[in-house]
């Protein structure tokens, strides 16, 4: 076999026959690479020196009140929001649906005032509007009168009394 | 497609470790199920925190903060990769903050009695002779230093590799690289420890 030490991609080869890692084939395949490469052997028993000097490097144990100083602080959290809450818990349940209704009612109303008042649509290039007539509209229109000014003279001549 | 798809999900499930079921419960209000995760994943995350920083009380100050990232985040998890993983990539987010920000050297000056600070053997029993103790001492601080001259992210991957036994691929997750770099940044942290430590054989 090649020596793992040859290339970095195969270097972590060695780490895990270090710590045992390996599968049987290829831990047996390494021993014997091992027994005939002096690299490859320092750096096994290097390798090993580390572990062994990591493995009594013991880190002190857990403070007894961990547990609760992070009950704590989790409850701290809970407790901020309820705190938020509470105004409108209490107010719930003392006045009960009433109180709803007049929050709802209140909502309602303040949303309706704040609604933007309907304003007229925007003269294009700030040039006044002007309602275009047609002389046949004109033409219409006298005719309407015309016939209306007889009709009321037809029945003032009915009606001599009347004031019309 | 779908068929596939439908696979993949109970695949998923299925190899769905327990921490992340118990941490689902805690999604869906199980408070003594976070007892449990709290209980099982103490230890291991103040001590990797404490290996990291190098300073206890910094260390378990990370810790509640990891736990309470944990129970904070329980509405929105989601199991798509094991929970260790996450977890730790929470814990090395914030050991790696602390250490960049400086916030350790500034601690140390306020929590600067360090009577519960070193980790003080549990030889007691054995009542090791002064000299014992001294030589204890002096070979923990070596190996303290050789790993704190490791740049940041050599020393999470050899402290996840040795003390978490974490594989390749998750020590990948959790410092979001590819699992060549994580061989690379292991090859080479080794290879400084080694140079550093060889006296001790």
């Amino acid at each position: 076999m090649n020596c793992p030490l040859e290339t970095r991609e195969n270097a972590h080869l060695l780490l895990d026959y270090c710590a045992r890692k390996l599968d049987p084939e290829s831990m047996s395949v390494l021993e014997l690479h091992i027994a005939a490469c002096s690299a490859c052997r320092n750096f096994a028993g290097g390798q090993r020196t580390v572990w062994q000097a990591m493995d009594s490097w013991e880190a002190a144990p857990v403070s007894p009140d961990f547990d609760r100083r992070l009950y704590r602080r989790i409850e701290a959290q809970v407790s901020w929001w309820s705190l938020l809450l509470r105004p409108f818990t209490t107010v719930t349940l003392r006045r009960g649906l009433p109180a709803a209704a007049m929050t709802c009612l209140l909502l309602v109303a303040g949303i309706l005032l704040e609604r933007p008042a309907v304003s007229p649509a925007p003269v294009a290039n700030g040039v006044a509007q002007v309602d275009t007539v047609q002389p046949e509209q004109v033409e219409r229109a006298l005719d309407a009168m015309e016939v209306l000014d007889q009709f009321s003279r037809h029945l003032r001549a009915e009606r001599p009394g009347s004031k019309l | 497609m779908a068929e596939r798809v439908k696979t993949g999900i109970s695949v998923a499930v299925a190899t769905l470790d327990f921490d992340a079921e118990l941490m689902l419960r805690v999604k869906e209000g199980d408070g003594a199920s976070f007892g449990v995760l709290l209980e099982k994943h103490r230890t291991p995350v103040v001590n990797f925190l404490y290996r990291m920083v190098q300073n206890h009380a910094v260390a378990e100050e990370l810790a509640q903060e990891v736990f309470l990232r944990v129970y904070r985040s329980r509405g929105t998890y989601e199991p798509t990769a094991r929970f260790t993983t996450w977890m730790f990539r929470i814990a090395t987010h914030l050991a790696l903050n602390a250490l960049r920000d400086g916030k350790n050297d500034r601690l140390q000056e306020r929590l600067d009695d360090d009577s519960g600070e070193l980790p003080v053997r549990q030889v007691f029993d054995r009542r090791p002779s002064v000299e014992q103790s001294m030589v204890y001492e002096a070979k923990m601080d070596e190996v303290r230093r050789a790993i704190s001259v490791l740049p940041e992210k050599q020393r999470a991957a050899v402290l996840m590799h040795k003390y978490e036994e974490m594989e390749y691929s998750q020590i990948a997750k959790v410092l979001s690289c590819s699992e060549s770099a994580v061989k690379s940044l292991l090859f080479r942290a080794y290879e400084t420890l080694r140079a550093r430590l060889a006296h001790m054989a």
